[in-house]
């Protein structure tokens, strides 16, 4: 994929945090790219690192203790890292929004929440306070929130958690941002907002043709949401591909593994969860190898003393990478060629995860 | 909102009313009497001045009688000081104890939240440490210790001047006003910096803070619109308290810097068993400072709106 078609360039990222028991190494080297107009998904479990890789692209991480010892974003090929602004603008809140996990936590008790949405808009747009009062009341309404004029005087506790959220949607989008972060939006919402949440980010996205960046654990909020996806374990990108390639042709053992521990509705399905063994590892002292090794039912002598240096390709089809041993030319399961293949499924009682995930998409679809 | 002043109202005129019944029955409990003193006094003069002051009646009554004068704002005459209204006594004072006091909260409260936030921004670097220093030597040293050594130093300051830099005591003029507020001051002004800086640190790692940054809002915004004001709630809460503490503190340094204010009649009035006086100035102060705590709600209200809708 071509500089010019990305709009964001993130690569080679390390984030480190200092710790009473010493150095968390957070981020390992995080690639990813996000195409104008797309949606990528950054999935992976509770501490893998995140939250705190879109946290430094926005420079929201506290420093100290935070630290980004190596590599570079670029937006529209201008470096952020370290910057507040490019082309003599700001860009955070104006050239890229974010919503946070916990709307009832992230907006200010004492303020109102048209003045909060309003704020962005003095600041950026040089806006007078009338106008950008009205301009909240516009966008409150375009994030449908009824009685937008009266609501837009009341203060965050006199708000549901799903208006608050679209409250802060309205806000990450007042300047029209080409991206907007979106970590893990839906978290703390229940599951009926949580559809109404999603649907709102994907009508706004036709309507303004923003790229979204969403973090999330949920393969079902991936499945409907996403383009392109970007796997993440102990502070690395595992595996990253169009969202086809992630959940029909997976090609790392880690990406499976989250595929085979999806809840399935399907009664039919005699299968209960199936978690993924273990836990991940200590990001005090990371192993020089593959993090997941330890757990990965197929791991190899290689795999716990190496990193897989390059993605090694997993279909052959662009943009589908995995960082795993077994893609090797001298991997013993090379011969089968993708042995994650679908078709491949029954090698492996732990990958029949893959019709329970299709389910699943139908489902979020419906 | 109105509802809200008007319920507080009430519930400060039960307060007043229980601090009266319970200050009138602790008072006439204590051994001694208040017509004991040197004077010669026959047993037909002590039956006419028992009379004139209704000491002669039943305990119930009197308190009956104390109540309906109370209700009518009537605190009585001295026992000590003849001829002289309690009233009179707090009119002439307590504008003087109240200067000094308002004063006094305005320099803690200012001081405090200032010195708070900037231990906060500075954490562990050395303004943070220079500033808490002297607020644990504010919380640690007594007021007329302060006094004393704050009054010296002036003398000092004032002799190698050669002019009067501030007065030393007295009253009358704000500059004597300053030394002795800021000395009055200074405990409640070191335990607001504390709580401000604790509360100050919450907010800066608060999630609506990280909000307002990825809003790329300006530093000096952010300190001001989300930061501060949310930071001051906890401060605002403990004010009224505060203002009991620093206007009942008074009296010590009132006496050190010489202010004719009312807190040394309170005093004295207790040494004297002096009824009345122990009673109205009591009372007063009791009134006062529900009164401050009220205000401080209502204030309390505009600031926070979450307490102003319930």
């Amino acid at each position: 994929m071509s500089e010019q078609k990305d709009l964001l360039v993130v690569e080679d990222l390390n984030v480190e945090f200092d710790t009473y028991g010493g150095v968390v190494q957070a981020v390992r080297g995080v690639d990813f790219r996000v195409a104008a107009g797309e949606t990528l998904a950054i999935v992976g479990e509770s501490g893998c690192g995140k939250s705190v890789t879109v946290q430094s692209i926005m420079g929201l991480i506290p420093m100290p203790p935070g630290r980004i010892t190596r590599g570079s974003a670029r937006l529209r090929g201008h470096e952020i890292l370290g910057q507040s602004r490019i082309d003599g603008r700001e860009i955070r809140g104006a050239q890229i929004g974010m919503i946070f996990q916990d709307p009832m936590t992230s907006l200010n008790p004492t303020m109102t929440i048209g003045d909060q949405i309003a704020e962005p808009l003095q600041v950026h747009r040089g806006l007078s306070r009338a106008d950008a009062a009205r301009e909240a009341i516009r966008l409150l309404e375009v994030t449908r929130i009824p009685e937008a004029a009266k609501r837009a005087k009341q203060y965050p506790f006199e708000f549901s958690g799903g208006m608050l959220q679209r409250a802060m949607i309205a806000m990450a989008i007042a300047c029209k941002p080409e991206i907007l972060i979106a970590d893990e939006p839906t978290t703390a919402l229940d599951v009926t907002i949580q559809a109404q949440i999603l649907d709102l980010l994907q009508e706004l996205q036709a309507e303004t043709g923003m790229a979204i960046v969403l973090i999330t654990h949920d393969l079902g909020v991936v499945a409907r949401m996403a383009d392109s996806v970007a796997v993440m374990y102990a502070g690395k990108v595992v595996e990253r591909g169009s969202v086809d390639d992630i959940f029909y042709r997976s090609a790392h053992p880690y990406t499976l593994g989250l595929r085979a521990a999806m809840p399935s509705n399907d009664p039919a399905l005699k299968q209960s969860l199936q978690p993924i063994e273990g836990s991940p590892p200590d990001l005090f002292a990371p192993p020089p190898g593959c993090g997941y090794a330890p757990r990965c039912p197929h791991a190899m002598v290689v795999c716990e003393s190496q990193p897989a240096e390059t993605p090694l390709a997993g279909t052959g089809a662009r943009d589908h990478a995995a960082h795993c041993w077994l893609h090797h030319d001298e991997s013993p399961m090379k011969p089968a060629g993708l042995f994650f293949r679908e078709s491949d499924a029954s090698r492996n009682e732990k990958f029949e995860g893959g019709s329970a995930v299709e389910e699943g998409r139908n489902e979020s679809r419906r | 909102m109105w509802s809200f002043i008007l319920k507080r109202l009430a519930q400060g005129v039960i307060t007043v009313w229980f601090i009266a019944t319970a200050t009138f029955f602790a008072m006439h409990n204590v051994p001694g009497d208040p017509l004991l003193n040197d004077r010669a006094m026959t047993a037909a003069i002590r039956a006419n001045v028992e009379a004139k002051y209704g000491l002669d009646k039943p305990l119930g009554e009197q308190y009956v009688i104390y109540l309906g004068n109370l209700v009518r704002g009537d605190f009585g005459i001295s026992f000590t000081q003849e001829n002289r209204e309690v009233n009179d006594i707090i009119r002439e004072h307590f504008p003087v104890s109240a200067t000094l006091g308002v004063l006094a909260v305005l320099f803690a409260a200012a001081g405090g939240v200032l010195w708070g936030a900037l231990t906060a921004l500075y954490r562990n670097r050395l303004p943070d440490y220079v500033i808490m220093f002297f607020v644990i030597l504010g919380i640690s040293v007594p007021s007329f210790v302060i006094a004393a050594v704050s009054q010296l130093a002036l003398v000092g300051v004032n002799a190698a001047l050669g002019v009067t830099l501030l007065p030393v005591a007295g009253w009358g003029t704000l500059w004597h006003m300053l030394l002795p507020a800021l000395v009055l001051g200074m405990g409640t002004m070191a335990y607001l910096t504390r709580l401000m800086r604790s509360s100050m640190l919450e907010v800066i790692s608060a999630d609506y803070v990280r909000t307002a940054k990825a809003k790329g809002l300006p530093a000096a915004r952010i300190f001001t619109k989300h930061q501060l004001r949310n930071a001051i709630l906890p401060v605002i809460t403990v004010l009224g308290p505060s203002i009991a503490a620093i206007t009942t503190g008074g009296f010590v340094v009132e006496l050190v810097f010489a202010i004719p204010g009312l807190g040394r009649y309170f005093v004295q009035a207790v040494q004297q068993l002096d009824y009345t006086v122990i009673m109205g100035t009591t009372v007063f102060y009791g009134a006062f400072l529900v009164f401050m705590v009220i205000v401080v709600d209502v204030l309390y209200g505009f600031i926070d709106p979450r307490v102003r809708m319930q």
